[in-house]
């Protein structure tokens, strides 16, 4: 009996000790610190964070010296930081009320943390909101409200290496158009050496397959589920015949985390990346020979798949109007042309388009993508679903293309319901 | 049954200098060298893979000497990388855990073992209900309360949490109360206060048990990984386990990067390694000297 | 040790030992309280509430949602279903192999380099143990390398005329020997959302790699406790065993093994525990993949809260294991209760080895010991 009242003392002690935690709360700051201003923005002297998922070191650079000019030129000093795990980091400083200033957000992201009242939506206060392409503004859109600026955009296009290309006999005529021929070439441009079309086995890079074919995962306003068409699975079917037939295999079924490894240490003649190749081919394999040209297209015409981030700022950031100007400039045409130059993606707003085509001629088929591409899927929770979808994609090779796609289907309505 | 009977001279024979008794323990040795070397290999590939080129490293994995000696990937490491930082960070609070364990674990078990105090035992049996919680669960509440307490992504919130030790006051009251409690009451009837009689005549009696303490704190935060993720963000605070860990998922960098990550790995081994071989006999042996017969 | 508190009250020399004993136990009492009393009452609270991972969890916009977390891991029909069943199947099937393999393993190992005769007992040792001081992130990196497509495992496997699997991005079950699909009627009907035909089909090849990574790392910790308890059997009845004619293999199975069986219990009780935690070797290696059959409840408990915002449900799944692995506990502590003799046994011989204070092997042996303890308090 007497055991048992100390148990509840002790039970009860630590409750109190819990209740007398919350009370003092000092991690968690449910507001925004610092004072505010005018239109809304808090402002102080604070020094600012930015946070970034890099590619690569090309990236890292990049964004390291953009953002130290705008720190001597506004005399606000600023850090970037490389996150190992954007995703992780980016929760993890939302949750202990201490985030990133700045930070790229991506667009399967969006969803989940304007909804937790963790990003300021910022869109309507940029200086250059109309210069930004429609479509990617719509990226950013969350129930109405425009919340950060596109840093910039890809599109997925064929890259080709031109040595293995010639020794195999092909010509700029054979650069495939259909699928017909990608399997013909694939197929000539397979040796025991190297395989003829390396890619990573997932959704980013599967998912152009299912637009050519005519369909994607969901609608462009990620309203409505549309996984389980038969343009899918004609998508899916494609690229299980290419796996079935050997031309086509995984990136790391040859030995390299994603498909430009395989394509730089020559493991693989063709793959399908997005811009972000160009850096990578220029730091780690210099010396390896390629072109771009557009994906070929399906029964459905051409189609490819766009990816973009934007620079999000956090409701918890104590200086938003320092933060504000850092992403004016940071997406102002000199600054993304520069990127562009430093690791190869295309600027967001129209009026840096004429000027990154004559300094990128060999990009160009990327920024033709633009006119045909299609969104990945943005509803809260997607990202669950896509990776999911990822894993199944693992084994397409042995699996049924329509199974795969049902699945996801029930997933993405218990989305949108 | 009948195979018994059949087998019952040769046992009592002496039975290492028959022929059969040379085979049995030539196939032994056989036996435990080809384990050992299969437990041995894979940290010897792991030293020269890092003195490997990538093309190398790839190309004969299997191979003990590298082709062309290059010492790259270490270069690499700790003069372009925040490989540095991660080690001190580790080196740090590795110190600190431990310290900070061998007084607060002797502290305590004393306490339980040797000082009378109402709720003594209600206290030793909540200590044993504690040493029950498996540490993974707690993953998500301890980020909460760190948050909570305002030491969140700071050396504190990696360390005090680290402090928390049921198995080392288990370990240190089993010593305590194998002392004879003879030799405090001397220093008891001289005046000394329980302090005093802790740390100026018990502790140093304890120092097999302390440094037991010593070699399970250091390991166990040396190679702790999970805390470190929930309980920082900057990477001015990234210790070796959470750093090479994403240096290995692929996070910080492209491609595989074998020498360099295996570099990493074989560097991060030789702190544990170092404590290992100095404490070996007591690690290995331990039970050898406890033998009564 | 309920002992002291019952001895009269001495007075004189032992006046103050309340204050100092209360004292000298507050820094363990404090910081026991606040990082693990307190959190995982926290965390039982996130668990039945809706707290999106933004403020304080205690905040009025927080609301209580019931059961909902765990209805929907566990009954739900969707994606986080699915994912829990798939976690949960994969760490079923590493436990179900590593468990026995490396206490198998250890015992062998033990009774091996425990020979009289044999030379170089020290070396053999500490080839065995070293494995169990490097880190687990140390140790998943290495084997990355090992195994990967055109790895040493590989290459060793080739010599032998082995065409190897591509380990780590192979999602196959081992027990599915290459059968893409199955039967309908297991393919058809599920529990927690995943098919049977996938329940059956064991580890996948990718999670038979960190198995063997498993074994290899913990092996050498338990084969010192199986040493530490070898030396401490009499020799008497093996003598005696010898004199009846007993061969060395029925010595072992009769006579050895019998008196092992405290120390049996306690490594299995231990890799029951560790093997419910896999975590480390997941973050660094494999994130769950290839096609989630790596994927494992503490590993999915972080992704659910740290990544995907549902910190309801990852504080759910680690109520769910941390209720899992107590049944494990509290079963094999069942196990334990049926032989009282061997439980005394077990108590000498932990006195004993902690008193000559060792080793890694003395948190098995406290984990052991306080099994027995906590039992003797409750009563």
């Amino acid at each position: 009996m007497q055991r048992r009242t100390r148990w509840f003392t002790a039970g009860a002690l630590a409750i109190a000790g819990a209740l007398a935690l919350t009370a003092c709360g000092s991690g968690f700051s449910g507001n925004s610190s610092g004072g505010s201003t005018s239109n809304g923005l808090t402002k102080s002297s604070k020094p600012l964070t930015v946070l970034i998922g890099s590619s690569g070191d090309a990236e890292t650079k990049a964004v390291d010296s953009a953002v130290a000019d705008w720190s001597s030129s506004s005399g606000t000093k600023a850090t970037v930081t490389v996150a190992s795990n954007l995703a992780q980091q980016l929760s993890q400083g939302f949750s202990s009320g201490k985030p990133a200033d700045v930070f790229y957000l991506s667009t399967d992201q969006l969803a989940g943390f304007a909804s937790n009242g963790s990003l300021l939506a910022y869109g309507d206060k940029l200086a250059n909101k109309s210069d930004f392409y429609p479509s990617l503004v719509q990226s950013f859109t969350y129930n109405g409200k425009f919340y950060c600026a596109p840093k910039d955009f890809s599109t997925l296009g064929l890259i080709i290496n031109t040595d293995m290309w010639k020794a195999a006999g092909l010509t700029d005529a054979d650069i495939p158009t259909t699928w017909a021929q990608l399997e013909t070439v694939a197929k000539k441009l397979t040796t025991p050496k190297h395989v003829g079309l390396a890619i990573g086995g997932e959704y980013a890079r599967i998912g152009a397959f299912m637009t050519q074919a005519g369909g994607n995962l969901m609608n462009a306003t990620s309203t409505k589920a549309t996984a389980d068409t038969p343009e899918n699975v004609a998508g899916l079917t494609e690229v299980k015949k290419l796996l079935n037939a050997g031309t086509l295999k995984y990136a790391k079924d040859v030995g390299a985390g994603w498909g430009g490894e395989a394509f730089g240490k020559g493991l693989a003649a063709m793959t399908i990346e997005g811009n972000w190749i160009t850096g990578a081919m220029s730091t780690d394999f210099p010396s390896v020979k390629y072109q771009i040209a557009e994906l070929p297209a399906g029964p459905a015409g051409k189609g490819t798949l766009q990816f973009t981030n934007c620079w999000g700022i956090a409701a918890d950031s104590p200086n938003q109007t320092a933060a504000l100007k850092l992403v004016e400039k940071l997406t102002s045409a000199s600054d993304q042309l520069a990127f562009s130059k430093a690791f190869g993606p295309m600027p967001s707003i129209k009026s840096a388009a004429a000027e990154w085509k004559t300094a990128n001629p060999m990009l160009v088929p990327f920024l033709n993508g633009a006119d045909y591409a299609k969104g990945v899927p943005t509803a809260k929770g997607s990202a669950d679903v896509v990776t999911d979808f990822n894993s199944k994609l693992e084994s397409l090779a042995t699996s049924d293309p329509k199974t795969i796609l049902a699945a996801e289907q029930t997933n993405l309505e218990a989305l949108v319901k | 049954m009948s195979t018994e009977t059949g087998l019952e001279p040769r046992y009592t024979r002496t039975r290492h200098r028959t022929a059969r008794g040379i085979a049995a323990r030539s196939l032994l040795y056989a036996v435990l060298i080809a384990i050992a070397v299969v437990y041995i290999f894979p940290f010897l590939i792991d030293l020269a893979t890092s003195f490997k080129s990538e093309a190398d490293a790839a190309g004969d994995p299997l191979s003990l000497i590298p082709q062309t000696w290059t010492t790259a990937a270490y270069q690499r490491l700790f003069l372009s990388s925040d490989f540095p930082v991660w080690f001190k960070n580790s080196v740090i609070v590795t110190l600190l855990v431990t310290a900070g364990r061998v007084f607060l674990d002797s502290l305590a078990g004393y306490a339980l073992a040797r000082l009378q105090f109402r709720g003594r035992n209600t206290l030793f049996a909540l200590l044993v209900g504690v040493m029950a919680v498996p540490g993974v669960v707690l993953l998500i509440p301890k980020f909460l309360v760190i948050n909570q307490l305002g030491i969140y992504d700071s050396y504190a919130g990696m360390i005090v949490p680290l402090l928390t030790d049921a198995a080392g006051i288990f370990i240190m009251k089993n010593f305590f109360e194998s002392i004879p409690a003879s030799v405090e009451e001397q220093a008891r009837i001289d005046g000394a206060g329980p302090f005093r009689v802790f740390w100026s005549v018990v502790l140093p009696m304890a120092r097999p048990a302390v440094i037991t303490i010593v070699i399970l704190s250091f390991q166990g935060s040396w190679n702790e990984l999970a805390h470190f993720i929930v309980s920082s963000q900057s990477p001015g605070l990234t210790t070796l386990t959470k750093g090479v860990a994403q240096l290995a998922s692929g996070q910080l960098s492209q491609g595989t990067q074998y020498p360099l990550k295996l570099a990493a790995a074989a560097i991060m081994t030789i702190p544990v390694a170092i404590v290992f071989f100095v404490f070996q006999k007591r690690i290995l042996n331990a039970s050898d000297g406890a033998v009564k017969e | 040790m309920t002992t002291y508190s019952r001895q009269p009250r001495r007075g004189g020399l032992r006046r103050g030992e309340a204050a100092s004993g209360w004292l000298f136990t507050a820094p363990m009492i404090i910081l026991l309280g606040l990082f693990l009393v307190i959190p995982v009452l926290m965390a039982l609270w996130v668990s039945f509430s809706d707290w999106g991972g933004r403020g304080s969890p205690f905040s009025g916009s927080v609301n209580f949602v019931g059961f909902k977390n765990y209805s929907t891991l566990l009954s739900g029909g969707g994606l986080a279903e699915q994912d829990f069943g798939t976690a949960l199947k994969n760490n079923a099937w590493y436990v179900v192999l590593v468990v026995p393999l490396q206490t198998a393993l250890a015992l062998f190992l033990a009774v091996m380099v425990n020979r009289q005769i044999l030379r170089g007992r020290g070396f053999f040792r500490t080839a065995f143990y070293f494995p169990s001081v490097t880190s687990s992130v140390a140790i998943t990196v290495l084997w990355l390398f090992l195994f990967n497509s055109t790895g040493a495992v590989n290459k060793a496997l080739s010599y032998l005329g082995v065409v190897g699997p591509n380990w780590f991005n192979d999602p196959a079950g081992i027990f599915h020997f290459g059968a893409t699909s199955g039967p309908a009627f297991l393919e058809k009907s599920t529990a927690l959302g995943v098919p049977l035909w996938d329940w059956i089909g064991g580890p996948s090849v990718a999670m038979f790699a960190l198995i063997l990574l498993a074994v290899f790392t913990t092996s050498g910790t338990f084969m010192l406790l199986f040493v530490a308890a070898l030396q401490n059997l009499g020799g008497d009845i093996q003598e005696a065993a010898m004199m009846d004619g007993a061969t060395g293999w029925q010595r072992f199975w009769r006579v050895t093994l019998p008196q092992l069986r405290p120390t049996l219990f306690t490594v299995l009780t231990l890799g029951l525990i560790g093997c419910w935690q896999v975590f480390d070797q997941i973050y660094t290696g494999t994130q769950g993949g290839p096609a989630k059959t790596t994927m494992t409840p503490a590993y999915l408990s972080y992704t659910s809260s740290f990544v995907n915002q549902s910190w309801g449900q990852g504080a759910a799944i680690a109520f769910i294991l941390f209720v899992i692995i107590v049944f494990f506990t509290l079963f094999q502590r069942w196990v334990l209760r049926e032989r009282a003799v061997s439980k005394r046994r077990m108590r000498q011989y932990t006195v004993a080895t902690t008193a000559a204070t060792s080793t890694p092997v003395a948190p098995a042996m406290a984990a052991g010991a306080a099994a027995d303890t906590g039992e003797e308090n409750e009563r």
